[in-house]
């Protein structure tokens, strides 16, 4: 395809990781087959992608288990999965109430830090003056190790939630930035030469051009962004070890409770992939016109 | 086709130059000293080599870049007040479609910007493209893609047309489709035509004047008039006057090569 989006592309923001095409290899043609054996046939391949990511995590979890059995090792060193199972069903409000609020700091402090980001990006994209104004500070919070700053926080917020959605946001805020300010000015000029010609006002210019032209660089900076809010919110709870999921974690390593620390770190990971994964369903349904999504 | 009244498009001694970024280097002199008209309903191809300029005329004309110097007048009146009454349409080389607005939506574009309104479905018969009204432009083929670019530029019923080399992407058979779409629909319309080429064959079938541009800076070498009735058929290729007149261009134009 004949792409030309000026000097600037995806690749100057962030890597954009290229998505496996979900093609339907091996399946017959979907047009000759009726609806239900349409659906069996979708529901058969899902099931056959699944399987072999399935088959290797039980795997593991069965080797994990047989090798600490067998060796007989401390459960305070390697905990068995079937402890660490144990560790979850046996309080699991304990866990969902500590994900409950990680999750409400890192999100909440994404959402604000990409919604002032977004705006800043916006004045930045329309004016070389301002964005040379606010990329020096935008640039020292990033580069300016977080956790550096964090007691001034607790100083001044205390100990609750506030503190660490600051921090989560603070941890995403860059990323949006500039990757948004990159997207709105990745134009296609023939578009915008089109537009000009017509006369149109630089509001009609902005809200049928330059906004969806960002959307692909937006999502590029919400895939960085997601997990990294996450990483913020339980750096900033495990340095003040006053809630969710960073105290749990801190509270069970003094306890040489390793099933729980093991069962954190799969509430963690549940938490990141299925975020991920919702950005990612988001961003094939908004971006079904982007070449990132061809073959889908 | 004689103009009567006020021309489309009247520039006189119009020169552009492009201030260098770089301080050890001289400002582009682009154009130098051209003078063009374009009747009202006439159609006029400004050929010449790369970097001449003809693009840079088109886009002053357009408004969409101020002159350094001389006077252009569209409609009588200066490019950006004929642009601020929806007086131009615009297709480029590079189609510059909304990649997430189908074909209807893209042309509707025209139309959201102006305020005006228009027949869509009929528009996009009229290019040959009714039954990909609701495909999106990744689905379409180069040739494809410039039709709807061409419904979407003559939505709002523009008086004047701007080509810049709108072809110029497409392999020789879309080519060669899209001349004579483009002449059947010229003879529907009657708009005048400014139309930027690098092909001379084009340039004479398509043109009541051929306007041959020199090498840098640019500047009007020829103003051939081609003596073809109209309507303009593929049969007129083979005409004598066809080859004398794109022989007069081609002389013109290596007369103007640097």
């Amino acid at each position: 395809m004949n792409d030309s989006r000026g000097a600037l592309s995806a690749r100057d923001a962030v890597d954009l990781p290229g998505r496996p095409l979900r093609t339907e290899r091996g399946a017959p043609p979907p047009h000759v087959r009726s609806r239900a054996a349409r659906a069996r046939a979708v529901l058969a391949h899902t099931l056959g992608l699944g399987l072999a990511p399935a088959l290797l995590a039980l795997g593991l979890i069965g080797g994990w288990e047989a090798w600490v059995r067998l060796r007989d090792v401390q459960s305070y060193l390697l905990p068995p999965p079937s402890a660490v199972a144990r560790a979850l069903a046996d309080d699991p409000m304990r866990f969902i109430d500590a994900a409950r609020l990680s999750l409400t700091a890192a999100l909440g402090g994404l959402l604000v830090a990409s919604a002032i980001a977004f705006a800043l990006a916006v004045v930045m994209a329309h004016s070389r003056q301002l964005e040379r104004a606010l990329y020096p500070p935008a640039l020292m919070i990033k580069v300016t190790p977080i956790v550096a700053v964090y007691p001034l926080f607790t100083i001044w917020f205390g100990f609750g939630i506030w503190p660490k959605m600051l921090i989560a946001a603070l941890i995403t805020f860059f990323p949006m930035l500039v990757n948004a300010v990159v997207g709105l000015r990745s134009v296609d000029p023939s578009a915008l030469d089109f537009m000009r010609a017509l006369d149109a006002s630089r509001w009609q210019i902005f809200w049928r051009l330059r906004l969806p032209s960002s959307l692909p660089f937006v999502f590029a900076a919400l895939r960085i962004s997601v997990p990294l809010s996450l990483i913020g919110a339980v750096v900033a709870e495990f340095l003040s070890g006053s809630s969710g999921m960073g105290q749990l974690i801190l509270i069970a390593n003094g306890d040489f409770d390793t099933p729980a620390l093991f069962g954190a770190i799969v509430v963690l990971a549940v938490l990141g992939v299925s975020l991920t994964a919702l950005v990612s369903y988001v961003e094939r349904r908004v971006l079904f016109w982007h070449e990132s999504s061809v073959g889908t | 086709m004689t103009a009567v009244g006020t021309p489309a498009v009247d520039v006189r001694g119009l020169s552009h130059r492009y201030a260098s970024t770089r301080a050890d280097e001289g400002d582009l002199l682009a154009l130098a000293d051209v003078d063009l008209t374009l009747g009202e309903g006439e159609f006029v191809s400004l050929v010449g080599p790369s970097g001449c300029g003809k693009t840079t005329l088109l886009r002053i004309v357009a408004g969409l870049l101020a002159a350094s110097d001389g006077a252009v007048l569209v409609h009588g009146r200066a490019p950006a007040e004929a642009r601020s009454d929806h007086a131009l349409g615009l297709v480029t080389q590079d189609p510059g479609l909304l990649p997430w607005r189908s074909v209807a939506a893209n042309v509707r574009l025209a139309l959201d910007v102006t305020g005006r309104d228009t027949d869509i479905d009929a528009l996009l018969a009229l290019v040959g493209i009714e039954r990909f009204a609701r495909y999106h432009p990744r689905q379409l083929s180069g040739g494809m893609r410039q039709r709807v670019a061409l419904a979407r530029a003559l939505a709002h019923e523009p008086r004047l047309l701007l080509l810049d080399e709108p072809f110029g992407a497409l392999d020789e058979l879309a080519r060669e489709q899209m001349r004579l779409e483009l002449l059947r629909i010229w003879e529907q319309r009657r708009i005048s035509v400014l139309f930027v080429t690098h092909s001379i064959r084009e340039a004479v079938l398509l043109s009541d004047r051929v306007v041959v541009m020199s090498g840098r800076p640019g500047r009007v070498v020829d103003d051939v008039r081609v003596p073809l009735p109209r309507p303009r058929v593929p049969a007129h290729e083979e005409a004598p006057e066809f080859s004398a007149t794109a022989a007069r261009v081609r002389a013109a134009l290596a007369a103007g090569a640097p």
